[in-house]
């Protein structure tokens, strides 16, 4: 019996051994500590569509143009481009003298290889969505010069080009087929390990062609539990908590050791509502449920007052959102009136279907729907089981007599196409979109088109003005909010910038010793 | 004993077999498409359709089954759909965090439990037996992400006493050993309280006190001995609640164990890191029940094992 307690207690001390964590670091190395609300997917930029990756790799990448903290494109990997009359062919001059992480260099060819990745349908990479259908074909013309043809004209491609899978990969990296685990681009920061359970890790790369990062290294942990998230940056395990859950943004605001950064968001929440199903087929019963949605209150109790009722399809950003006095003030006489109009007086019943963290949405709507006699009875659902019912096409919907779907979208606000487009074109009915209550005008899909090959400005806001003008008045969704971007952030970090949907830029911030 | 322990060992591939069959099933009985939580909600349907191919699971169900086990009998759980990592490698780096949370639990549980539980006995219906009693009583019932958040925010963040999340030293233990450890503990003081209860009015304690033992060596030589099977069986049993609670407990910690890899492979629905996890979670709860019998009958030499 001795020898096996011994033996037990040999294998104990082994576990234990094995099971502390070392980080890998040097003495004085200044390391910036980001805990995000999910852990990332992939290190293949190309490979995911998550923000919280994105946020991740990008310190590691660099894209053709990049986007500033100004918030506009800035020349990256490529120094200056020109495009084609017709809008199809784009000309890039790339930078000299880039290396990637691995030692290769980097030139036109490449970053065609890179591109091709994208194009390549057996690879079937998960981020390669919105770039595909574009790329015609893309090469070298010589080794500085790369060239890109499109399948249409699309004046918002160097916005799609700042994208996180839109970066250009090491091509020996990506043939070795390691991506997924191993990141190599040619940012300022160089990977040096991704702990799955625990932490990426990168460091500085010291044969950057551009300006050096401040920190040594940046590490990038991560815990879905929100009070979790608020103690870190307390204790300081964080020095940077992306999101901040909205209910601990105003104790942070009163902490003098603690900072809250704040930004425009892009995430407009919404209640989609199923247009096939009677009596949301009627136009004035969506507008009713619109007319009965107290929008303040619900910013006010649910995101603690940091984020604005939504007016309109596109987030409050310039220049495309469109200013105005709300479609839809709160007005419950109103909302009743529309429902007497629509030959349902007394109300109806309508099921919802909405994930686990936002069910407390569904529950204050419910409260402010049955004041107009509309019943909603709430699916509580846990994530993949709400992307199922969520995405239904139209005869699956109806045999689970799905009425609505709460849901958020966020698109950034730079390109109104990535926001309308997947949600209200006829050609994006749910499972091929976001069209989640299958709502069809062919005016908006005439003028999304349109206004998606303009290049002119004016023109083009134009365009999306009355895009947003038809939405409003079809309400084919209820709209609700649209969130601030919050971010905690400890007292002595500095140079932390926000990009609207959740995207955070840590690379140039800087942190003071104390 | 040695028939015994050989049918219990050859039992115990028919056990993993069926519970991986109930375990792949039920997982793709969940609704929820890992293809289209990995292309993307603005995915087009034919996007969907190749990351299902690429993922494997436009296969016949019958024949995921039969290639999974083929694989898994040659230690090949298959590749992550969520990080592409092999699942066996991932769980390996994984499982040694989950094991030795698992082991400082017990032993919390059984350096606290037991005295305690042996003081709650001794001093029977008085103040001491009273106070363990109500302890035992609130660490059964108290929910464990409760007490580790009340614990984080009281030593981690008031006091700045003990790391707040993650694995690195030795001190990164405390917590999460509280957290996970606070129920084996209030089981194993009230089963100690009972089972020294009833040794210590036997006949054989009468006659150790008759032939002049002093009480210390009574508790601890006759009645703690008698009374530890008991204990065993809860150790042994008690294994699939720690497993469990781990889930929980690592979620809260940032414990880089396979608790945490459980929760978030649930959340991609990554079939095979769930497949490679919960049959690694039965593998171990079957091998510890069957070391508690072991141990149970080494205790006991009246226990014949046939």
């Amino acid at each position: 019996m001795a020898v096996h307690v011994k033996a037990l207690r040999g294998v104990a001390l082994l576990c234990l051994a094995a099971a502390s964590v070392a980080v890998p670091g040097y003495a004085g190395a200044t390391t910036l500590t980001i805990l995000q609300s999910e852990p990332p997917r992939s290190m293949d930029p190309a490979d995911q569509g998550a923000t919280f990756t994105g946020n991740v790799l990008m310190p590691m990448y660099e894209g053709l143009v990049t986007r500033g903290e100004d918030l506009k494109l800035h020349p990256g990997l490529a120094t200056k481009w020109t495009v084609s009359d017709d809008g199809l062919t784009w000309t890039f001059d790339l930078r000299e003298g880039v290396k990637f992480h691995d030692g290769s260099d980097f030139n036109a060819e490449s970053a065609a290889k890179s591109f091709h990745r994208l194009m390549d349908e057996k690879l079937g990479l998960a981020g390669a969505g919105r770039l595909r259908p574009l790329l015609k074909t893309v090469e070298a013309a010589d080794p500085k010069t790369l060239k890109i043809e499109l399948t249409r004209n699309y004046p918002a491609f160097l916005d799609l080009l700042a994208s996180p899978q839109a970066m250009i990969v090491s091509p020996s990296e990506a043939e070795k087929g390691d991506l997924n685990r191993v990141a190599s681009g040619t940012g300022p920061f160089k990977f040096v390990e991704w702990s799955s359970g625990d932490h990426v890790l990168e460091e500085v790369n010291p044969d950057y062609w551009g300006e050096k990062p401040s920190v040594d290294q940046l590490k990038w942990t991560w815990s879905a539990e929100q009070s979790v998230m608020n103690m870190a940056l307390q204790t300081g395990d964080a020095d940077i908590v992306n999101p901040l859950p909205p209910v601990f943004a105003a104790s942070i605001e009163n902490n003098p050791d603690l900072k809250l950064v704040t930004g425009n968001g892009s995430a407009v929440f919404w209640v989609a509502l199923n247009v096939q199903q009677k009596p949301l087929d009627k136009v004035e019963v969506r507008q009713a449920l619109n007319y009965a949605t107290d929008r303040d209150a619900l910013v006010k109790a649910l995101l603690h007052g940091y984020g604005t009722p939504a007016d309109s399809p596109l987030a409050p950003i310039p220049p495309y959102h469109l200013d105005g006095p709300q479609p839809y003030p709160y007005d419950i006489d109103k909302a009743k009136a529309l429902l007497e109009k629509a030959g349902v007086p007394d109300g109806f019943t309508m099921s919802v279907a909405v994930q686990e963290p936002e069910a407390n949405i569904a529950e204050a709507l419910q409260g402010m729907w049955a004041k107009i006699g509309v019943k909603l009875d709430i699916r509580r659902l846990e994530s993949g089981v709400w992307t199922k019912a969520a995405f239904n096409d139209p005869e699956a919907k109806k045999a689970d007599n799905l009425g609505s779907v709460v849901a958020s979208w966020s698109s950034g606000g730079f390109n109104p196409d990535q926001q309308l487009r997947p949600l209200y074109d006829t050609s994006s009915w749910a499972p091929s979109g976001a069209n989640l209550g299958f709502y069809s005008s062919k005016e908006l899909d005439d003028l999304l088109d349109t206004a998606a090959s303009t290049a002119e400005p004016a023109k083009r806001k134009e365009l999306y003005d009355q895009a947003q003008k038809i939405v409003n008045t079809d309400a084919p969704m209820v709209l609700l909010y649209v969130t601030k971007d919050l971010v905690g952030v400890k007292k002595g970090v500095d140079g932390v910038w926000l990009i609207p949907g959740g995207d955070i830029r840590a690379t140039y911030a800087t942190k003071s010793s104390n | 004993m040695k028939t015994y322990i050989a049918r219990k060992l050859l039992a115990l591939p028919l056990i993993v077999l069926g519970v991986s069959l109930l375990v792949f099933l039920a997982i793709r009985m969940l609704p929820g498409d890992p293809a289209r939580m990995m292309a993307g909600p603005e995915a087009p349907e034919a996007a969907v359709e190749a990351m299902r191919v690429r993922l494997g699971l436009g296969q016949p169900l019958f024949m995921q089954y039969f290639g999974f086990v083929v694989h898994a009998i040659q230690g090949d759980f298959g590749i992550s759909i969520r990080s592409n990592l092999p699942v066996a490698s991932e769980i390996a780096n994984r499982f040694p965090y989950t094991f030795a949370l698992a082991l400082t639990s017990y032993a919390m549980a059984i350096l606290i439990g037991v005295p305690a539980g042996m003081a709650a006995a001794v001093f029977r219906n008085r103040w001491p037996d009273q106070i363990v009693m109500l302890l035992a009583i609130a660490g059964a019932s108290v929910a464990n992400f409760w007490l580790a958040l009340m614990a984080m925010n009281y030593f981690a963040v008031e006091l700045h006493w003990l790391p707040l999340l993650g694995a690195g030293s030795w001190k990164h233990y405390i917590l999460p050993t509280i957290a996970l450890g606070t129920l084996p503990t209030a089981l194993i003081a009230r089963m100690t309280r009972s089972s020294m209860i009833e040794v210590l009015s036997q006949d054989f304690i009468r006659t150790a006190r008759a032939k002049g033992l002093g009480s210390f060596a009574i508790y601890r030589k006759h009645a703690l001995r008698n009374a530890l099977i008991p204990i065993v069986t809860i150790v042994g049993l008690n294994f699939g609640s720690i497993m469990g609670g781990a889930v929980v407990t690592e979620s809260v910690f940032n414990w880089p164990g396979i608790g945490r890899l459980l929760v978030d492979s649930v959340r991609y629905r990554d079939y095979p890191m769930i497949e490679g996890v919960t049959l690694l979670a039965v593998v171990s709860v079957v091998v510890v029940n069957f070391l508690a019998e072991m141990a149970i009958a080494a205790i006991n030499p009246r226990i014949r094992l046939t």
